[in-house]
């Protein structure tokens, strides 16, 4: 049997130590949301203490947050979901029929991705005022496909390329269509990269906050925009209901990433590496 | 039953001529073997009778059918890829009956004739696995089976030996001609292994740089290629090629033997005189030479010997030659009635080798 030097266990420790360093603000946000507000504020912090739920009652009785919760929920989802289906046709298209100009095309895409979204901000803003979008769960749902789908096209036609085009000749001769070899044949072999541009985007939706803010609205506002206007009450900053709200918002990202965690990783490799059979 | 027919079949992309100008004939329920170099454009040939591509110029007729513009599924062609192309999220049952079900043939049809096809190849344990679980071989059946199962009666297998050990190809051919013999149908094999095209073929085209330069039944074309390439592409051990010159009367010299030719001809030149391997003979009173390689593959010994400036092969018995090593004198004769002669600038047969002048 191996044994285990005590440069490794020193290297271990490294590691636990560092990992909690990042994790320390989670888990004081955690704790904190337990606390009464005068547990948050002692000095020094109070370590051990009688846990609460009020925070948490008080958060899901409120008129506001169960909306804010839903929307953060549909907007995520429903995106994902639409930029996910378009996505994984472009990089197909691209992947297989190679159009003219399809490297600077990809090229573009990844570029899109790149402008900061304040620069963006006011001509989409201008837009759905016009439009009469503003502040509508289709505007809403539509404006985060569009900002997913140049990211999620990328990812999926790296791992569309690692799919031999001989498995599409195969369904050719054999009278496929091209539905089914997109869907029963090209699809189950990419799942990995599917899950890991859903997390992605899933993960950039649940998170935005300036888009909603600008071109949202009452009806439409989500978690990230809910924590910003509801962050001082009473003159000074509401910790408890900071706390409660972002351990409540944190859950869903952090289940999504435990359960597709091995296509995350898979899909950090952009599909570079070839799987044929 | 399906005869094929190429008719001046080209097939280029943009500056690369992968196919100028095929015509050939492939009959009915022939086992016809098609091979040449890597990059003859053996695979493009397929792929352009299977409806992948379509031919820049020329006709493809099956049947005396135009297929040319007909699209692949309705082609009715069984296909086995040089890749395997097993779909690695679905059983091996599934993968073979994967041309079945894209037909709607009904559950129990399709059982039935994927437990046929799967006897016959030796796979029915495999049926419940997935490709990811296979041996090579065992893929290599299982894209064979799929290829097979399609309904048709023109099967297009492009190289599919390729990779595999020995033993294994020699179980797999085998395996193939009984499937043939099974689907009484046209088998259309491609390789680049000139051992294996001449143990599976009845017939053979042999194609090089684009070209069909010879085709014919398979041991006529041993015997008497009818392009010095074909000459060389096709046989093992590889067949010597001598410089020599035909003379006026039909004498031809090289620096090895010099023989009559047994018909006359008329033309003087440069010529290229093929010697198949058995066709040079180690005799005790032969020619001096002097051994430089000696290959024993069992019963066989390929010998490569020194002699007149030139390297030349043959195949002897083993035991005949045990004693011998690399340096030893190796002394030859040549068998003038087995010498092939090529016009050495076309490449084109002049004729063969008569009577010889001496030794």
């Amino acid at each position: 049997m191996r044994r285990t030097s005590w440069r490794e266990h020193a290297y271990h420790a490294l590691l636990w130590l560092v990992a909690l360093i990042f994790f320390a603000p989670i888990l004081w946000i955690v704790l904190c949301s337990f606390k009464t507000g005068d547990q948050i504020l002692a000095v020094p912090p109070k370590l051990i203490f009688t846990p609460t739920v009020a925070n948490y009652a008080k958060l899901f009785s409120s008129r506001a947050f169960p909306r804010e919760l839903f929307n953060s929920a549909v907007l995520s989802v429903a995106s994902v979901l639409i930029a996910v289906a378009v996505s994984f046709l472009a990089a197909f298209s691209f992947s297989r029929f190679k159009p003219g100009g399809t490297n600077f095309l990809m090229f573009l895409l990844l570029s899109i991705r790149m402008l900061p979204g304040s620069a963006a901000i006011l001509p989409v803003y201008l837009m759905y005022v016009a439009f009469g979008w503003k502040d509508t769960y289709a505007g809403m749902i539509l404006f985060y496909a569009m900002f997913s789908i140049p990211f999620s096209v990328w990812i999926l036609k790296g791992f569309i390329d690692g799919v031999s085009p001989r498995f599409d000749e195969t369904g050719i001769i054999n009278g496929a269509s091209w539905l089914r070899i997109i869907t029963r044949t090209i699809l189950p072999q990419v799942m990995p990269g599917v899950i890991a541009a859903s997390i992605f985007n899933f993960i950039f939706v649940w998170n935005e906050f300036l888009f909603n803010y600008i071109i949202g609205g009452l009806s439409t506002s989500n978690i990230p925009v809910a924590l910003a206007s509801g962050l001082y009450s009473n003159g000074g900053v509401d910790w408890t209901f900071i706390s409660a709200l972002t351990t409540v918002y944190i859950v869903p990202p952090i289940l999504v990433v435990y359960f597709f965690q091995r296509y995350l990783l898979v899909g950090m490799t952009f599909g570079t590496v070839r799987g044929e059979v | 039953m399906s005869s094929v027919r190429l008719q001046g079949v080209s097939r280029h992309y943009r500056d690369i001529h992968a196919l100028k100008d095929v015509t050939v004939e492939i009959a009915s329920q022939s086992l016809t073997v098609v091979c040449g170099p890597p990059a003859a454009g053996k695979s493009v040939l397929l792929r352009l009778l299977v409806g992948l591509e379509q031919p820049s110029r020329g006709r493809i007729l099956i049947n005396d059918r135009d297929i040319t513009d007909v699209p692949a599924a309705e082609r009715r062609i069984g296909y086995v890829p040089q890749s395997f192309a097993l779909f690695p999220h679905v059983s091996v049952f599934d993968n073979i009956a994967y041309p079945l079900a894209l037909q709607r043939v009904g559950r129990s049809e399709i059982e039935r004739r994927v437990d046929q096809v799967a006897d016959i190849l030796r796979i029915r344990p495999l049926l419940r696995k997935r490709p990811a679980q296979l041996s090579g071989g065992e893929k290599q059946r299982t894209a064979i089976a799929r290829g097979m199962l399609k309904n048709a009666d023109l099967f297009l297998l492009d190289d599919p030996l390729v990779g595999l050990d020995f033993k294994l190809r020699e179980s797999l051919m085998e395996d193939l001609k009984d499937m043939r013999g099974e689907l009484n149908a046209t088998f259309l094999y491609v390789t680049s292994d000139s051992l294996e095209a001449l143990t599976m073929a009845e017939d053979l085209i042999v194609l090089d740089a684009g070209h069909v330069i010879d085709a014919n039944a398979a041991a006529a074309l041993y015997q008497q290629p009818r392009h010095l390439r074909a000459a060389e592409l096709v046989g093992f051990p590889r067949c010597n090629v001598l410089p020599g010159r035909l003379e006026a009367g039909g004498l031809c010299r090289t620096g090895i033997v010099d023989f009559r030719m047994d018909r006359p001809t008329n033309f003087v030149g440069d010529v290229a005189v093929a010697a198949r391997p058995e066709h040079i003979l180690h005799r005790p009173d032969g020619a001096p030479a002097t051994i430089r390689l000696m290959e024993n593959i069992g019963a066989e010994c390929v010998v490569y010997f020194d002699a007149g400036g030139e390297t030349l092969v043959t195949s002897v018995p083993s035991p005949s030659v045990a004693h011998l090593d690399m340096g030893s004198p190796f002394p030859f004769a040549v068998s003038a009635g087995g010498l092939l002669v090529y016009d050495r600038a076309t490449g084109a047969l002049l004729g063969r080798g008569g009577e010889a002048a001496h030794a």
